[in-house]
């Protein structure tokens, strides 16, 4: 096992590849109850066109399939379910889908090498019916009703279709009602044998544990030690120009407010990706928050409310949304595209992004939850753990934001706005 | 982890020392009889306290200040607890060890400043706050229905009787909005300060010279404000259930079924209710989930939830509107089932398992051990161990006596009859 120090936090971090192909990361705490373990596919809701295993051929299979087998785990052919298994221990259980990765967790405060056993037991174990599956379209179509009604998710997703031409981050994670409807229990098992290999996947605890107890667990585990190949998944990745697919949408929802979503879509190109995000992110931090001139200005004219930026990598691109409620769409619009023309930055101005995204890792290192949820982003969007990410924002510096900055085209953009149609 | 109580006559102090966590946690609580025609006023003025400050007079200048700060964060929130409104400030920033000297006692007077020098003296300025707060709440009251569960709830709890408190809407009324002037807000901000019953928590790494920087900070001069029997209780519970149906423009529909709870001893409702609840609706183990959803396709979520010092709880189930019959007679057929006993001791050792691990879990977060402390002075619960004692004796029969005061009294079904489907 590897020891990694988490530079300014205190803390470390231990890493180990298995023979079998699969990544631990195991983060201990000596002031906790709880753990949480992670058991996380590199396999999400993009992945819809590959070669399965054992074939030649390349297949195509319904949309929200990765979701759609997520729900089927939890079925098992005999004994116990995984939500009773836990239960018995007071730990909770649940999953959850990505456009990347699928993750299987427990939480709790018993029982952990029991219970982590059982959890690779369990996602090593498929078991799909014809009847089973059919059961659960039920569930999920309530679930896509669920989110198809609010406007927030609406809005994402009109400005990813805007954005990306075809990629398939586009897509809902859970596919539509028609595309499940679609699912087979063949079309299950050809996924899960692809994708759920130790080789695609990795796992992460996080929380109070005895990290050789855990250690052990995962090499003894007899359902992992049975993969012997390595088997090298073909996954059909979608060629996306650097174009935006459409340069504006209106729609109508039933909501009561009008909202904007406006997205930038980067091309990252040979950068460090990481590096890259942060200066594209500490460009947003001083433009678009609380404490910027815009959003003063904003206040001040009645440009809008509630704005909201996020970015996400998506391969080849950096994808950058912002939304807000308004009253103006158009001239909050214009007054983005305004502020988006001259992203300079002072030295000062920086220097203060740093030390709060500084201060935020030091307060963050004390939820187990979030030092998880961190490690799994960093490992899916950048192959490994950033374990220097207080350094690296000591890095930070206006010579190298400038460099890289200053060579984006912030007009390669979509803009969607959403009016009510309530009465 | 250390506790201690400190009675300043005005206001107690409560000040938890642990070694546990990298941050120092401070909560501010004011407590009230709660009146209907306060809400709105009492939402604005925590937005209003926390935008500005006299002495840092816009958005922007408080919030570039805490950032210096090392990211300090401050926020407040206000909801009902049984008849009492509370109205809290919360402020969260990293030990001094890991800033700089002098920062606890900054981080402090900042909070100081949010809570006693509110922006009300300078006329522009204030207008200029008032103004946006007031715009952006109004935008948050007229899109109540785009949460169409929580609306659901909302008007539920409205039609079981509109008079009683947990019928007040937690977010206030549009029509109270235009009532607010600076007079109105002054009077209330002075009502708030000056007669509440107020509790200063404080969790960190901290020792007792901590006491000397919160008086002379927080010196409030409160004239004690009365208890309240905070408890609600049923006068009269309805033999007929009464159905309120509304329709709106939603894939899915939200049926949110509201229960009366009779007497019940301190005992009962402390623990017993608590067990019930979570075989009744409280999770994946629960007969709802395992029912509703997984036999019978007809949700993605059915749930249950308590308000003890309402003596309500609350059923909530997200379904497509052809479903509602079956899922009524289901859910009925369900609690009654519990009142025949047909539940197991396993199912009971489950549920025993997980209020465990919830307690077990608490010392992990600063929210949850304040929380802890607070609930125990409002609701007399003994602390962790106590409690852990206590529901391990809670009976099968308990349960079942328990389950036959549980009777339903309002059914409210947000039809959902889809989206206009329009550009």
């Amino acid at each position: 096992m590897k020891k990694i120090s988490l530079k300014g936090l205190d803390q470390f971090l231990y890493y180990e590849r298995l023979d079998n192909g699969l990544d631990v990361y195991l983060l201990p705490y000596d002031n906790k109850k709880n753990y949480i373990i992670d058991y996380v596919t590199k396999f999400g809701s993009v992945d819809t066109e590959f070669i399965p295993y054992g074939e030649k051929k390349c297949v195509k299979v319904p949309d929200g399939i990765a979701h759609f087998l997520e729900h089927k785990m939890f079925e098992q052919e005999d004994g116990i379910d995984p939500f009773t298994f836990a239960s018995k221990t007071g730990t909770s259980s649940n999953a959850s889908t990505d456009y990347e990765c699928t993750r299987y967790y427990f939480e709790g405060n018993k029982a952990f090498k029991e219970n982590l056993d059982y959890l690779l037991n369990f996602v090593g174990s498929p078991y799909f019916t014809d009847d089973n599956v059919e059961k659960e379209k039920g569930i999920i179509a309530e679930e896509i009703k669920l989110y198809d009604d609010q406007v927030e998710w609406f809005l994402d997703e009109e400005l990813r279709m805007a954005l990306l031409k075809n990629d398939k981050h586009r897509v809902d994670i859970a596919g539509t009602i028609d595309s499940i409807n679609k699912i087979t229990k063949e079309d299950l098992y050809k996924t899960y044998n692809t994708f759920y290999r130790p080789s695609n996947m990795f796992i992460v605890i996080s929380g109070s544990f005895d990290k050789d107890e855990a250690i052990k667990v995962i090499k003894e585990n007899k359902i992992l030690n049975s993969f012997k190949d390595n088997f090298k998944i073909e996954r059909k990745k979608m060629k996306e120009d650097i174009s935006v697919n459409k340069k504006e949408v209106v729609k109508k929802f039933n909501t009561s407010n009008t909202r904007i979503g406006y997205g930038i879509k980067i091309p990252i190109g040979n950068h460090d990706r990481f590096l890259f995000s942060l200066y594209v992110g500490a460009m947003l931090k001083n433009k678009f928050s609380a404490s910027s001139l815009f959003i003063e200005r904003m206040q001040q004219e009645d440009l809008g409310t509630g704005i909201f930026v996020t970015r996400d990598i998506i391969d080849d691109y950096l994808l950058v949304l912002i939304t807000a409620r308004t009253d103006k769409p158009k001239e909050l619009v214009k007054s983005i595209k305004e502020e988006l023309s001259n992203v300079d930055i002072e030295a000062p101005d920086l220097e203060r992004i740093k030390k709060t995204w500084i201060a935020s890792s030091v307060m963050f290192s004390d939820s187990i939850a979030a030092m998880l949820g961190e490690i799994v982003d960093d490992v899916i969007s950048f192959g490994k753990v950033i374990s220097d990410r207080v350094d690296i924002y000591r890095s930070l510096n206006v010579k190298d934001y400038n460099k890289i900055i200053r060579s984006i085209d912030f007009n390669n953009s979509s803009v969607v706005t959403i009016y009510p149609n309530k009465v | 982890m250390e506790y201690k109580k400190i009675d300043m006559t005005s206001y107690n102090i409560h000040l938890i020392k642990t070694k546990k966590f990298k941050t120092i946690d401070i909560r501010i609580c004011f407590r009230k009889e709660i009146k209907k025609n306060e809400i709105t006023i009492r939402n604005i003025l925590s937005e209003l306290l926390t935008y500005s400050t006299d002495t840092y007079k816009t958005k922007r200048e408080l919030s570039l200040k805490t950032q210096d700060l090392y990211n300090t964060n401050i926020f407040s929130i206000c909801y009902r607890n049984g008849r009492y409104s509370l109205f809290k400030f919360h402020s969260s920033f990293l030990n001094e060890k890991y800033t700089e000297p002098g920062m606890f006692e900054e981080s402090i007077k900042l909070l100081s400043d949010v809570i006693f020098n509110p922006n009300f003296n300078d006329i522009d300025s204030f207008n200029s706050a008032f103004r946006y707060v007031k715009d952006r709440y109004k935008k948050k009251l007229e899109s109540i229905k785009d949460n169409a569960t929580g609306y659901s709830l909302m008007r539920m709890l409205e039609e079981m009787n509109g008079s009683m408190e947990y019928s007040y809407r937690d977010i206030g009324y549009l029509e109270d909005l235009d009532l607010i002037t600076l007079d109105s807000l002054k009077k209330y901000y002075n009502e708030l300060i000056n007669n509440s019953l107020i509790d200063i928590y404080i969790i960190g790494d901290i020792d007792d010279s901590c006491v000397k920087t919160i008086n002379k900070y927080f010196n409030f001069k409160t004239v004690k404000s009365k208890k309240i029997d905070q408890l609600i209780k049923h006068d009269h519970i309805p033999k007929k259930i009464k159905v309120v149906k509304e329709l709106d423009n939603n894939n899915q529909s939200k049926l949110s079924v509201g229960c009366m709870i009779e007497d019940l001893s301190e005992f009962e409702r402390n623990y017993v209710l608590t067990l019930y609840n979570l075989i009744l609706g409280g999770g994946t183990d629960s007969k709802f989930f395992k029912i509703i959803r997984e036999e019978n396709s007809l949700a993605y979520y059915a749930s249950s939830s308590l308000a003890k010092l309402d003596s309500i709880l609350m059923i909530r189930a997200g379904i497509s509107k052809e479903n509602y019959e079956y899922t009524v007679k289901l859910i009925k057929k369900i609690m009654k089932s519990i009142e025949k006993g047909d539940f197991t001791e396993e199912d009971i050792n489950i549920a025993k398992e997980s209020y465990i691990s919830l307690l077990n879990e608490i010392e992990d977060n600063q929210d949850a051990i304040i929380e802890a402390y607070f609930a125990k002075d409002l609701l007399n619960l003994g602390d962790i161990e106590e409690r852990k004692e206590m529901i391990q004796k809670v009976t099968k029969e308990d349960i079942i006596k328990v389950s036959k005061k549980v009777k339903i009294t309002t059914i409210f079904m947000l039809e959902g009859v889809g989206q206009i489907e329009e550009d």
